[in-house]
């Protein structure tokens, strides 16, 4: 009986491991194989491919969020989507814009007015044509509040939209908004695909880009194959593109190395040193437009008064900020914004001199400095980042307490509250992302952006700036813009509502037989001249 | 027995129930706005607010609450806030990958961990035992991060023989579960050693021994058995946990599997995905707690449940 017993027990459990076992690595085969076309996944390690490689596997840091271009709110998804979608404008690899669906363009004096000669003979990958009518219908959509897409914040400017004939659009504005040029470039997607899927296009994207999509299995990897019918055929040359999300850095360069990834982004500033010589692989810089400072609350004390700012500013070295925190990769933050877009106007530095910080902070009372607390995210550069600025503040005898919190809480804490007055934050590392010169710096100066409202987060109030903004959004000229942006860029500057640290450089690494493929200034992922060598 | 399983099997609705109850409120304790997040840095008010209502987070908790019990019985687990799809979709894919990855890490372990384990009693304080128990040590304090990237390091970027991550073929499951398993197999190791020891003790040992049995019968068929208990205990735990998906081991080797998903919708402040997926591994648990009580009945007749 005993024996029985202990038989049964072993064999029970061994016996349900290995049935279990059993059925799920048969599971598997049938998981690999959801998206039905799934294809043979990268090269094994160390195999490389004698004959032409088809498939050029793109490895960045994180899941991508929706293939909807007009619902997307991260870098990622949209330099994903940029493969399958384009604009009636489209952003070249360095951010200039140049034709896309359309050919070319007119906006009135005031900007209230854009009209479009659209591209002919295009089709959407379903084969739907493309003209005036799938215009206005994408238009229509964005701008419809009901649709609560993302694209509505900069579509909701939009009056009407209207077919003059089959390839011509009219687009009128509801108020004058000279930046609404750059948000054309919002991606076009198929009017019969829309109304297929509905919501469900989130998952199915169907545009006109040079690349058509073929699959994304959730978390793992989203495909797209070459659109033989693009009206630019030729300009890109590889067969198939995967995109796989890697978040652990080290895991990114070692699928580089063995040849799994052909294209990694971001790459680490630590890691170059591991790439640099490398066999077979490539290491790629380029400035971004992410500028990353400390923004100063400007409400509180001692930070309302701007020698107390322009103090800190003095007293940070910016050069060793980018050796320290940056690994050398970066450049001094010489505006309030990236050299990358367009208008941008070159301000100085506040030179590293700490004599004439503590002059100022004791013209301002603050002799034996003061106590204060600064906040960032938990991600260990953002740490590094806080704890140099507290070593260097200390050395003007200001003590700073590193505060880091969670990234949703933080945001809680920044935007969650119900009045300017209420905010707590005193000090905030940070960094902004923008494409063009109104994001860059209507949400970050205009008065109007206070949060909760927006993410001017030093509550930086000037009538002047208040008014070259609302002024060079009414003007499509674009010698007056730039003088306008200039004023602002240099009154801000001037001003100090943050400590000016860096520009961001876009680090990305590929394999040496990749051409025509780049990470744009803003984090898009530029395929359309992909090919191998 | 066929009625004390039932029995437990029906515990388990009220169980869940007050699971569901405590995660949802904890959930919302938590400081963070799933809509700012979606909405972005540069969101208006006004958008927000639109976001807030269409997600329908502007409702009382109350009535939230009801809505996704009402769901939930209805085998809808409702859709993510972060990209708006079923959830249900999201997990189809992910729930196979850690199956598969829970069953390697957990076969081997147990196999290696049993051998290891009863070579180490046998020669309690001689080379084997020395070896064996310097091999647990290590894959206790080895962290799964260091070595995960250390066997990459090794077996992808210089031998090739494995590929550095995913989810694509066997191969690619290998080293994730030599570093999932690294630590399990040397915890039941120890436990094995230990139980086995104590058991070695035991007065009918020496009464086998006495009547003449040889040593590896006395070994294999009567004190193996009688120092199981603790050991499937800790491998039942250890099953439950592993069934929860590793954040570390997914995160070294990009496996899209529930760790992950767990701790980026918590990021998020993704509620639906969030109690989706804590509900489940909940489920998961009591499900192999019963598996483990129904074990120890057959190794010990002794214990008895009343029906």
């Amino acid at each position: 009986m005993k024996k029985v017993s202990y038989l049964r027990a072993a064999s029970v459990f061994l016996f349900s491991v290995a049935l279990l076992f059993g059925c799920s690595s048969g599971n598997s085969g049938t998981g690999g194989t959801t998206g039905g076309t799934s294809a043979p996944q990268a090269a094994n390690p160390g195999e490389t491919p004698a004959k032409q490689k088809e498939q050029l596997v793109v490895a960045v840091n994180e899941n991508f969020i929706t293939m909807d271009p007009q619902n997307t709110g991260d870098a990622l998804s949209s330099g994903v989507q940029t493969s399958m979608f384009e604009g009636l404008l489209i952003y070249d690899k360095d951010l200039k814009l140049i034709p896309g669906l359309s050919t070319e363009y007119s906006v009135n004096e005031d900007a209230t007015e854009y009209t479009f000669k659209l591209r002919q003979n295009v089709k959407f990958h379903d084969g739907t044509p493309f003209n005036a009518q799938a215009v206005k219908i994408n238009f229509d959509r964005m701008s419809n509040q009901e649709n609560n897409l993302r694209a509505y914040r900069n579509y909701k400017y939009i009056k009407s939209t209207d077919v003059v004939d089959e390839y011509t659009v009219k687009v009128t504005l509801n108020q004058p908004f000279s930046a609404m040029i750059n948000k054309f470039t919002t991606g076009i997607i198929s009017p019969q695909a829309l109304e297929k899927y509905g919501k469900d296009i989130a998952k199915n994207p169907v545009g006109t880009g040079p690349y058509k999509f073929v699959e994304w299995v959730q978390g793992d990897h989203l495909t797209v194959e070459l659109n033989q019918d693009h009206w630019d055929k030729g300009a890109a040359k590889v067969q198939k593109i995967i995109y796989k999300p890697v978040p652990e850095n080290g895991s990114r360069v070692a699928m580089l190395k063995t040849g799994e990834a052909d294209v990694i982004y971001p790459l680490p500033e630590q890691q170059v040193e591991t790439l640099n010589g490398a066999d077979g692989v490539k290491v790629e810089r380029t400035p971004s437009t992410i500028t990353r400072y400390v923004s100063i609350n400007m409400l509180k004390k001692p930070f309302d008064d701007p020698r107390v700012r322009q103090a800190i500013n003095y007293a940070v070295d910016k050069d060793a900020f980018i050796k320290v925190v940056k690994a050398g990769y970066g450049a001094k933050l010489e505006s309030v914004m990236s050299p990358t877009i367009a208008h941008y106007a070159k301000q100085g530095v506040y030179e590293y001199n700490i004599e004439k910080a503590k002059e100022l902070l004791k013209e301002a009372g603050y002799e034996n400095g003061f106590t204060t607390d600064i906040w960032g995210n938990t991600n260990s550069d953002t740490m590094k980042g806080m704890q140099f600025i507290q070593q260097q503040l200390q050395k003007v005898g200001i003590t700073v307490e590193v505060k880091s919190m969670e990234e949703a809480t933080l945001s809680d804490e920044i935007y969650g509250i119900k009045s300017p007055e209420e905010a707590k934050m005193n000090m905030w590392y940070v960094s902004w992302s923008s494409a063009d010169p109104d994001n860059a710096m209507r949400s970050l100066f205009s008065s109007e952006n206070f949060p909760p409202a927006g993410a001017n987060t030093a509550f930086y109030k000037n009538d002047l700036v208040d008014k070259s903004i609302k002024e060079a959004t009414q003007s499509s000229d674009q010698t007056k813009q730039k003088e306008l942006y200039g004023v602002v860029q240099e009154h801000v500057f001037k001003e100090a509502p943050w400590i000016f640290l860096a520009v961001d450089e876009i680090l990305y690494g590929k394999r040496s037989n990749v051409e025509g493929v780049y990470i744009t200034p803003s984090g898009g992922i530029y395929v359309r001249e992909a090919e191998f060598k | 027995m066929f009625r004390y399983i039932v029995k437990r099997l029906i515990e388990i609705i009220p169980i869940i129930f007050v699971v569901s109850l405590l995660i949802f409120f904890f959930i919302h304790l938590v400081p963070g706005d799933p809509v700012r997040l979606a909405a972005g840095k540069d969101a208006t008010l006004e958008e927000i607010t639109r976001v807030r209502e269409e997600l329908g987070l502007d409702k009382p908790l109350l009535v939230q609450y009801a809505t996704y019990m009402q769901n939930l019985f209805t085998g809808n687990l409702g859709h993510s806030l972060k990209t708006g799809l079923p959830i249900s979709d999201m997990f189809a894919n992910r729930y196979m990958i850690t199956m598969n990855l829970t069953f390697m890490s957990l076969g081997w372990a147990l196999v290696l961990g049993l051998l290891i384990g009863t070579i180490s009693a046998v020669f309690r304080n001689k080379w084997p035992d020395y070896v064996g128990m310097l091999t647990a040590i290590s894959g206790i304090s080895l962290p799964g991060f260091w070595l995960g990237l250390i066997l990459i390091q090794i077996f992808s970027v210089q031998l090739g023989w494995f590929p550095t991550g995913g989810a694509e073929s066997w191969k690619s499951y290998v080293l994730p579960s030599l570093t999932l398993g690294a630590g399990i197999m040397s915890m039941l190791a120890r436990f094995t050693r230990s139980s086995l020891l104590e058991t070695l003790k035991e007065d009918f040992i020496r009464t086998g021994r006495a009547k003449g049995l040889k040593e590896s019968v006395v070994v294999r068929k009567h004190a193996l058995k009688n120092s199981m208990i603790p050991v499937v205990t800790i491998a039942g735990l250890q099953f439950g946990f592993l069934l929860g998906g590793s954040v570390v081991v997914e995160t070294v080797f990009s496996i899209p599997g529930m760790g992950r998903l767990l701790i980026d919708s918590i990021a998020f402040r993704d509620y639906p995905v969030v109690q989706a997926v804590i509900l489940l591994f909940s489920l998961e648990f009591i499900l192999v707690n019963l598996l483990v009580d129904i074990l120890y009945k057959a190794l010990n007749p002794k214990i008895r449940y009343e029906s």
